[in-house]
C-alpha cells in the first residue's frame, strides 16, 4: 500500500524524467543505501535505542496499544463510583487519590495478565505443589489455562483476520467476514450435528463444509463485484444480515432443531466432529488454532510465491495494468472473496466445533467484525495478522478474568480494542504523542519498499 | 504571467512560461495532453503555487494562494471535470460556497432570482430549481459558467470544455464565448481541438513539454497548428534498411469502438500490418487511436467489424489470448496500463509471463528463475536499476518504458503494437527504444506503432496511415512531406476537407 | 516429590512467564486444605447466564439471594460475572475458581455441562446450580424445585374461580422446567373435580398424553395472545401462561377478553403492568434456595454442603402468590380450601406428581 507521505514522489517518478542525472543530484530513494552506514560510531544500545523511538510500524502498534490501555485504565477511573469520588477530594488528598486510581488500574491489568497469560500465584503453589486458598492443588491444566483461552479466542480470529486482509490485498475491503462466518458455521454445524462418522472422516468433512458453504457466501460478492461493479462494501453488509436471519430460521428446522431446549439452540455436534482438544478435555484450545495457523502459513506463501497471490497483488495494486497484462480482473476478485469467504467460514467452523458444539444466533460471536480489527491491527499481512489475533485474544481472555477478578465490565475490552485500532489507523496522532522520529533505516528501506 | 516555472519532483511541467490575456479577448491554449496547460491554469488559478515567476493583474503583481484569492481578484474557472454536487439544485450548486443567507438559513429566494438573471444577462438559459444529475452534461457546463459568472470574474479559463461534448453542444458553447467576450469577459480556452481554436480565438499559444512553442493569430492555416502542437523540435534518425514486408500479419475490417462515454471513437477503420513492415499511425491524439489498439488487444469490445491476425479471428478474445498468441503491446500510459509500480522490477518483467514456464506454474511462481531473468533482461536492455528487487515506480520514465519494452520483447512476437513507445521518455531511452522497435520488424515480426509525436512516426514507420476522427483518411509513405501530413492530421485531405 | 519439582523447574523455565515465574518462587506460607482463607472473608461469585444479571427472571433473583446471604452474614463477600454466551460459561466459572472463590453459583440447567467439568476439576469448591442435580458430584449443591407442588394450589384455584366451568393453559415448548407447570396445574383442577363433584375442564394440556397448545417461542407477544384467543372462544376464563414474554401477550388482552391470568416465577402483580388481570402467580423461589445454600456453605466453609435444596410449598420454594386486587372477588371458602390443601401437600397427605419434577 501506498501511504500518502511517498505518493508526490511517486506521482513525480512518471514522465518525462531525465535518465543521466548525477549520483548527488538523485532523490534519496534512488540513492544506494548501504546497510549498517548510519551506524558509523554508535553502539548497539544507541542503535537500539534510536530504532525504538523511530515511527516504524512496530512501535506505531506498541504505542497504539499503550496509549489504549491508558485510555483504558482513564475509563476504569471513571466507571468506578469510589475512585471517582475520591477525584473530587484530589486538591485535598493528591496522593491517595493517585494511589486509589493506580490501585484500581493496575489491579485490572494484572487481572488482565493473569488471564491470558499466566498467573504467577497459581504457578507458584503448583510449583511447590501446594493447595490454593481454595483449598484445590493447581494442575498443569491450571497453569496453563490462561494461555489455553488466549489461544482458543484467537484462533477464529486468525481466520476472519485473514479474510479481511486477502481481499484488502486485492483492493477489496470484505466486511462481510461476519455473515462468511456464520455460513461456514452452518456448514461445519450440519455436519457435525447430522452425520454419522468416524472422526478421521467427520472432522475434515466439517472443516470442508464450513470452508465451502463460507466460501460460497464470499464468492456472490466477488462474482457481483466482478459482473455488475456492486460495491462489496454494501453487498457484504447485506449479506452479513441474510446470514444471520437464515442462521436463526436454519436452527429452528427439525432437523436442526434441539427439541428439549426452548430457546435458539440446535442438537450439539457429534463427539466425532468435535475439533480435539490439544493438551487435555479441560483446556479449550483446540485443533482450530492449529489450523489457523497452517491457514495464515499458506496465505503468506501464496501471496509471496503463488501464482494466484501474484495476480492478486497486480489487480489490487493497479487493475489496471494487470488486464493489460492478460490477468481476468473479474474471475481474479470472485476467487479472492471466495477464497476469503472460506477462511472466515473455517472461523465460524472453529467457533461451533471448537468451543460452542451447538448453533446458536450468538454462535460466531463478533468474530466477523473484530476480524476487520485484526486485519488493520496486522497491517493486512499474514503473519501480522496472527499477531494482532494473539493479542486480542488475549484481551479478550484477560477481560473475562478482569471481570471475575476486579468485577471490571468486560465491555471495556472491546472498548480497547477499539481505541488500538483507531491509533493504528491514526499513525500521525500516535506520532505526535509519542513524538517519534523517523528513523534513518526505516526511511530507506519505506522509500524502497515504498507503496 | 511572467516566467512561470512549475515542477514536480524533477518533472518541469511548466517551463518559464509568459502568457499575456488581453481584456476581452478569447486566448486558445494549444497543446496536447500532458503538455502543461492545465498546470499553468491550476496555477493561474491559485490551485497549484509556482516555484517561480510572478502573476500580474492589471500590471500589478499578486498572490494567488487558493480559488478564493483567484474569484477576488476576478479570476473564475469551468474543470475539465465538474465540480457540481450531483444531487443539488442548478441554483444550490451555484451558490455552493457564497451562499446568501437569512439568518443563517439558505436564502433561496435570493439565489433563484442571481441564478436567473446571470444566465438572462449572458444569455445562458438555466432553470434554477433543476437537479443536476438530471441535466446533460452540455447544460451542466453551463451551470459552471454561470457558477463563474455570478462570481463577478472578468477572466474565465475553461479547461478543456468541449472533450465531453457532443458536436451540437460544442457549436453552442463556441458561440456562448463569443457572447462572454461581447460582454467584455476574458476566457482563456485550454483544448487541443483546432477547429474549434480556429473559431473563436483571437490569439493562440501553442505549449508543448511545459514549454510556449509559439503563438498563433486564428487564421494561421490548421496545418501549421498541428504542426507546432507534435512538434519538430527533436529531429529523430532511426538507421533502417528498407522493409521487405511479407505475408499480412494483422488485418482490421470495418472496426467500430465506442469509448468510455460511449462516443463511436473508432468509426469503421480497415488496416493491415505485413511481416517485416512497421505501419505507423500518425494523428492528434483523441482521435481513436487508443481505442482502436485497446480493442485489438481485447481490452475494448468492439461493437462492429473484425480483427484477424494470421489468418483467425481474434475480435473477441480475451487479452490473455491476444497476448499468448505472440503479441506483444506496449499501453500508451506506462503508470495506468503498462506497470504495476508497487512491484518489483523484477514481477513487473513477467506481469504477463508469470503462468509460463519457467517463471511459474499453476500454483507457484518460481522466484529464482524470475530472478536470473530479470538480471539478463535488465542488462541487455540497459535498464538502469540498484536491484531488480527495487520497485518500478522508484525508476525514471525512461527506465520504466524500458522494463515494458524488455518483458513484452522477450518473447517470440508474431505482431508488435507499441501505443506511444517513447511518450515521457528521455532521449537516450527513445534511441533505444526505437532501435529495438526496428530490430523487432528485422526479424520479421509485424509491427504497429500509434504515436501522436509526427517524427516518430516518421522515422519508424514503412507506411503512414493518418487518423482522424475515428477513421483513417490516408494511409502514405514515409516520404510524404510534412505539410501534406500536417493537413491530413487536421482532417483536410486533398480533395477538400471532410 | 523432589524429582517431579525438578521437572517442573524445567517447565517453568520454558514457559512464558519466565521473569513471573523466578519471581514467584519463593515459598508461600505453609497452608492446609480448607484453611486458608484469609482475612476470614467468604467469597460468593455467581456466573449468570446469557440472560445478565437484570433479566427479572432467575438471574435476577438468584442474585437477590446471594445478596440476602451477605446481609445476613458479614463474612461473606459477593461478586457475579455476567456470560453474554453460552461459551463464556467455562471461562467464567474456571475465572472464578482462580479467583479463589469458595462458592460458586451457576444459574440455570444450560450451564450443566461447564459446571460439571469445572467443579470436576476443582473438587474442593464448592459449586451450587440452580435447575440442575448434582451433576454427579459432591461438591455441586444442587437447587431444585417442586414446581408442580405451587401448581396444583393454581389449578384448584382456577377452578373454583371459574365462572364458565372451563380454564386453560398454554406453554412455550414442550420442555420439563414448562410442562411440570401444567401438570400440577391439570392435577389441581382435576383435585378440585374429585372434591366438588364438578367437572371443569382443562383446555390446552392433557397430563395422561403430555399433549397440548404451545407458542414455540417464549418472546413473541402476538403468539401467545393467539393460544389464549383459542382457549377463551372455547369458553376458558382463567388462563395459565408458561410461555415467558409471550404470555404477555394474553395478560394485555385479558381485560378486554374478560378473562383472568394466573402467572408463573415471579409475582406477576409486581413484574408486569398488568395487575388488575392477575388472579394470582406460581412463584418459584430462587432467591431462597440460593440464600439458604450460600448461608449454610459459609457456615460450615471448608466442608462440602450436602444433599441440596428443594424449594416445596412446606419451605416455601414454591408458592402461590397473593392474590392481591383479587383478594375481595376469591371466594373465601375457596381460599380457606386452597391453605387446607397446602397444608395437606405438606404434610404429605396429597402428593402431586409430574413427569418433569426433580427426582
Amino acid at each position: 500500500m501506498t501511504s500518502p507521505d511517498n505518493e508526490p514522489e511517486a506521482m513525480a517518478s512518471s514522465p518525462d524524467k531525465s535518465l543521466s542525472q548525477p549520483e548527488s543530484g538523485r532523490p534519496y530513494y534512488m540513492q544506494e543505501i548501504k546497510p549498517g552506514k548510519h551506524r558509523a560510531g554508535k553502539t548497539f544500545w544507541q542503535t537500539l535505542r534510536e530504532e525504538f523511538y523511530a515511527d516504524n510500524s512496530f512501535t506505531v502498534t506498541l504505542a497504539a496499544i499503550v496509549l489504549a490501555l491508558f485510555l483504558g485504565g482513564v475509563l476504569m477511573i471513571i466507571g468506578d463510583a469510589n475512585v471517582r469520588a475520591q477525584w473530587g477530594y484530589f486538591f485535598y488528598q493528591p496522593l491517595t487519590t493517585l494511589e486509589a486510581s493506580w490501585d484500581l488500574v493496575s489491579q485490572a491489568y494484572t487481572d488482565m495478565f493473569k488471564g491470558s497469560i499466566v498467573d504467577p500465584e497459581v504457578l507458584r503453589y503448583w510449583y511447590w505443589n501446594l493447595p490454593m486458598p481454595s483449598g484445590n492443588i493447581p494442575t498443569w491444566q491450571t497453569a496453563l489455562r490462561p494461555l489455553s483461552e488466549t489461544l482458543t479466542n484467537a484462533a477464529p480470529l486468525v481466520f476472519t483476520g485473514l479474510a479481511v486482509a486477502i481481499p484488502f490485498r486485492a483492493g477489496l475491503f470484505n466486511i462481510g467476514g461476519q455473515g462468511q462466518a456464520i455460513m461456514g458455521a452452518i456448514g461445519g454445524g450440519t455436519v457435525g450435528l447430522a452425520l454419522s462418522l468416524p472422526a478421521a472422516l467427520h472432522i475434515p468433512l466439517a472443516i470442508l463444509a464450513g470452508a465451502l458453504l463460507g466460501g460460497f457466501w464470499g464468492y456472490v460478492v466477488g462474482l457481483l463485484k466482478a459482473k455488475t461493479g456492486a460495491h462489496e462494501v454494501i453487498v457484504t453488509i447485506m449479506l452479513n444480515y441474510i446470514a444471520l436471519y437464515f442462521l436463526i430460521w436454519y436452527i429452528r428446522q427439525s432437523f436442526a432443531d434441539e427439541p428439549t431446549r426452548s430457546d435458539l439452540i440446535s442438537k450439539p455436534a457429534k463427539e466425532t466432529a468435535l475439533f480435539p482438544k490439544i493438551f487435555d478435555d479441560s483446556l479449550r484450545v483446540n485443533l482450530g488454532i492449529v489450523l489457523a495457523i497452517l491457514a495464515a502459513a499458506g496465505v503468506a506463501w501464496m501471496l509471496k510465491r503463488g501464482t494466484f497471490g501474484f495476480e492478486l497483488r497486480a489487480v489490487g495494486y493497479n487493475p489496471n495494468a494487470a488486464s493489460t497484462a492478460g490477468i481476468k480482473v473479474g474471475a481474479t476478485l470472485a476467487l479472492t472473496m471466495a477464497l476469503a469467504g472460506a477462511l472466515a467460514g473455517l472461523g465460524g467452523t472453529t467457533m461451533v466445533l471448537g468451543t460452542a458444539q451447538n448453533l446458536t444466533g450468538e454462535v460466531v460471536g463478533q468474530i466477523g467484525f473484530n476480524g476487520i480489527l485484526v486485519a488493520l491491527l496486522g497491517r493486512v499481512k499474514p503473519w501480522g495478522v496472527v499477531g494482532a489475533a494473539l493479542l486480542f485474544g488475549a484481551l479478550q481472555a484477560g477481560g473475562a478474568a478482569m471481570q471475575t477478578f476486579s468485577g471490571i465490565s468486560n465491555e471495556l475490552v472491546t472498548v480497547i480494542q477499539a481505541m488500538i485500532v483507531i491509533f493504528v489507523a491514526a499513525p500521525l496522532l500516535v506520532k505526535a504523542i509519542f513524538r517519534l522520529r523517523r528513523s534513518p533505516v526505516a526511511a530507506a528501506q519505506a522509500a524502497l519498499a515504498k507503496g | 504571467m511572467r516566467g512561470i516555472t512549475k515542477r514536480f519532483g524533477d518533472l518541469v511541467a511548466n517551463d518559464d512560461i509568459h502568457l499575456t490575456v488581453e481584456p476581452g479577448e478569447i486566448h486558445a491554449l494549444l497543446g496536447e495532453n500532458g503538455a502543461g496547460k492545465s498546470t499553468l491554469m491550476n496555477v493561474l488559478y491559485g490551485l497549484l503555487q509556482p516555484d517561480e515567476g510572478e502573476i500580474l493583474v492589471d500590471d500589478k503583481p499578486v498572490k494567488i494562494k487558493g480559488p478564493s484569492d483567484a474569484i477576488r481578484i476576478g479570476i473564475g474557472m469551468v474543470h475539465q471535470h465538474f465540480m457540481l454536487v450531483p444531487v443539488f439544485t442548478v441554483a444550490e450548486n451555484v451558490m455552493l460556497g457564497a451562499e446568501p443567507n437569512k439568518a443563517g438559513f439558505l436564502d433561496h429566494a435570493t439565489a433563484d432570482r442571481l441564478v436567473r438573471e446571470v444566465s438572462q444577462k449572458y444569455g445562458l438559459p438555466l432553470e434554477p430549481d433543476a437537479i443536476i444529475e438530471d441535466l446533460p452534461i452540455g447544460i451542466q457546463q453551463r451551470v459552471e459558467i454561470v457558477k463563474a459568472l455570478t462570481r463577478d470574474v472578468d477572466l474565465l479559463i475553461l479547461d478543456e470544455p468541449t472533450a465531453v461534448l457532443t458536436p451540437q453542444e460544442t457549436d453552442e458553447l463556441l458561440s456562448v464565448m463569443r457572447g462572454l467576450k461581447e460582454s467584455g469577459k476574458s476566457i482563456v480556452f485550454i483544448t487541443h481541438k483546432l477547429r474549434e481554436v480556429k473559431a473563436v480565438a483571437d490569439q493562440i499559444t501553442v505549449v508543448r513539454r511545459g514549454k510556449i512553442v509559439g503563438t498563433a493569430a486564428p487564421t494561421a492555416p490548421e496545418s501549421e497548428l498541428a504542426e507546432m502542437m507534435v512538434g519538430r523540435s527533436v529531429i529523430l534518425e532511426v538507421p533502417k534498411q528498407a522493409a521487405q514486408p511479407g505475408a499480412p500479419v494483422l488485418a482490421v475490417r470495418g472496426l467500430v469502438v465506442a469509448d468510455d462515454r460511449l462516443h463511436r471513437a473508432v468509426d469503421g477503420v480497415d488496416l493491415e500490418v505485413r511481416a517485416g513492415e512497421v505501419l505507423g499511425i500518425a494523428g492528434v491524439q483523441g482521435n481513436g487511436q487508443t481505442e482502436l489498439v485497446e480493442s485489438i488487444m481485447g481490452l475494448r469490445p468492439s461493437l462492429a467489424g473484425t480483427v484477424t491476425f494470421l489468418g483467425r479471428d481474434i475480435t473477441d478474445w480475451s487479452t490473455r489470448e491476444v497476448l499468448r498468441s505472440g503479441v506483444g503491446y506496449i499501453p500508451e500510459d506506462r503508470s495506468v496500463d503498462g506497470l504495476v509500480k508497487e512491484f518489483s522490477v523484477a514481477e513487473n518483467l513477467v506481469l504477463d509471463l508469470y503462468r509460463s514456464e519457467p517463471f511459474g506454474g499453476r500454483f507457484a511462481l518460481n522466484p529464482k528463475a524470475i530472478d536470473e531473468s530479470a538480471k539478463g533482461r535488465v542488462e541487455e536492455f540497459d535498464i538502469r536499476v540498484q536491484s531488480e528487487q527495487q520497485p518500478v515506480g522508484a525508476l525514471s520514465g525512461g527506465n520504466q518504458q524500458k522494463v515494458i519494452v524488455a518483458r513484452e520483447m522477450s518473447r517470440p512476437l508474431k505482431l508488435f503494437i507499441a501505443a506511444q513507445p517513447t511518450r515521457g521518455v528521455d532521449v537516450g531511452s527513445i534511441e533505444f527504444i526505437h532501435r529495438r522497435i526496428i530490430a523487432e520488424r528485422d526479424v520479421g515480426s509485424a509491427v504497429l506503432v500509434v504515436s501522436s509525436e509526427l517524427d516518430e512516426v516518421v522515422a519508424l514507420a514503412d507506411r503512414i496511415a493518418v487518423m482522424y476522427r475515428g477513421r483513417i483518411l490516408a494511409i502514405v509513405p514515409p516520404g510524404t512531406p510534412r505539410e501534406k501530413l500536417g493537413l491530413l492530421m487536421a482532417g483536410i485531405t486533398s480533395e477538400g476537407a471532410s | 516429590m523432589r524429582t517431579t519439582r525438578g521437572m517442573k523447574l524445567i517447565a517453568l523455565a520454558a514457559s512464558a512467564g519466565l521473569a513471573f515465574g523466578a519471581a514467584a518462587c519463593s515459598k508461600p506460607p505453609a497452608e492446609t486444605p480448607g484453611t486458608g482463607q484469609s482475612a476470614g472473608t467468604y467469597k460468593a461469585c455467581m456466573v449468570t447466564d446469557t440472560g445478565g444479571i437484570d433479566d427479572r427472571s432467575f438471574n435476577a433473583s438468584s442474585w437477590a439471594g446471594m445478596e440476602a446471604a451477605k446481609a445476613a452474614n458479614s463474612n461473606i463477600a459477593t461478586s457475579y460475572t455476567a456470560s453474554t454466551a453460552m461459551s463464556d460459561y467455562d471461562p467464567n466459572l474456571a475465572n472464578s475458581v482462580t479467583k479463589g472463590c469458595n462458592y460458586i453459583q451457576s444459574v440455570g440447567g444450560l450451564m450443566g455441562d461447564a459446571t460439571k467439568k469445572v467443579a470436576g476439576a476443582n473438587p474442593n469448591t464448592q459449586f451450587s446450580i440452580v435447575d440442575a442435580d448434582n451433576l454427579g458430584l459432591k461438591n455441586v449443591f444442587p437447587i431444585q424445585f417442586e414446581t408442580q407442588q405451587a401448581a396444583f394450589l393454581a389449578g384448584y384455584l382456577a377452578a373454583g374461580f371459574s365462572k364458565t366451568g372451563k380454564v386453560g393453559t398454554y406453554g412455550g415448548l414442550p420442555i420439563g422446567p414448562v410442562t411440570i407447570f401444567m401438570d400440577g396445574f391439570a392435577d389441581g383442577v382435576a383435585h378440585f373435580n374429585k372434591v366438588k363433584g364438578k367437572n371443569v375442564q382443562v383446555l390446552g394440556w392433557d397430563k395422561a398424553t403430555q399433549k397440548g397448545l404451545f407458542t414455540n417461542d417464549f418472546v413473541k407477544q402476538e403468539a401467545g395472545k393467539q393460544q389464549s384467543d383459542t382457549l377463551v372462544a372455547q369458553g376458558a376464563d382463567v388462563i395459565l401462561p408458561v410461555a415467558g414474554g409471550a404470555g404477555l401477550g394474553s395478560a394485555a388482552a385479558a381485560k378486554a377478553g374478560n378473562y383472568s391470568i394466573i402467572w408463573v416465577d415471579a409475582d406477576g402483580y409486581e413484574t408486569t403492568p398488568y395487575k388488575d388481570v392477575m388472579l394470582s402467580t406460581v412463584i418459584k423461589n430462587s432467591k431462597d434456595g440460593v440464600k439458604e445454600a450460600l448461608s449454610k456453605a459459609a457456615g460450615q466453609k471448608g466442608t462440602l454442603l450436602t444433599g441440596g435444596f428443594l424449594g416445596t410449598l412446606a419451605n416455601n420454594g414454591v408458592s402461590l402468590a397473593p392474590y392481591h386486587d383479587f383478594d375481595s372477588k376469591v371466594d373465601p371458602a375457596l381460599k380457606s380450601e386452597i391453605e387446607a390443601l397446602k397444608a395437606d401437600i405438606i404434610s404429605g397427605k396429597i402428593k402431586v406428581t409430574s413427569a418433569a419434577q426433580p427426582k
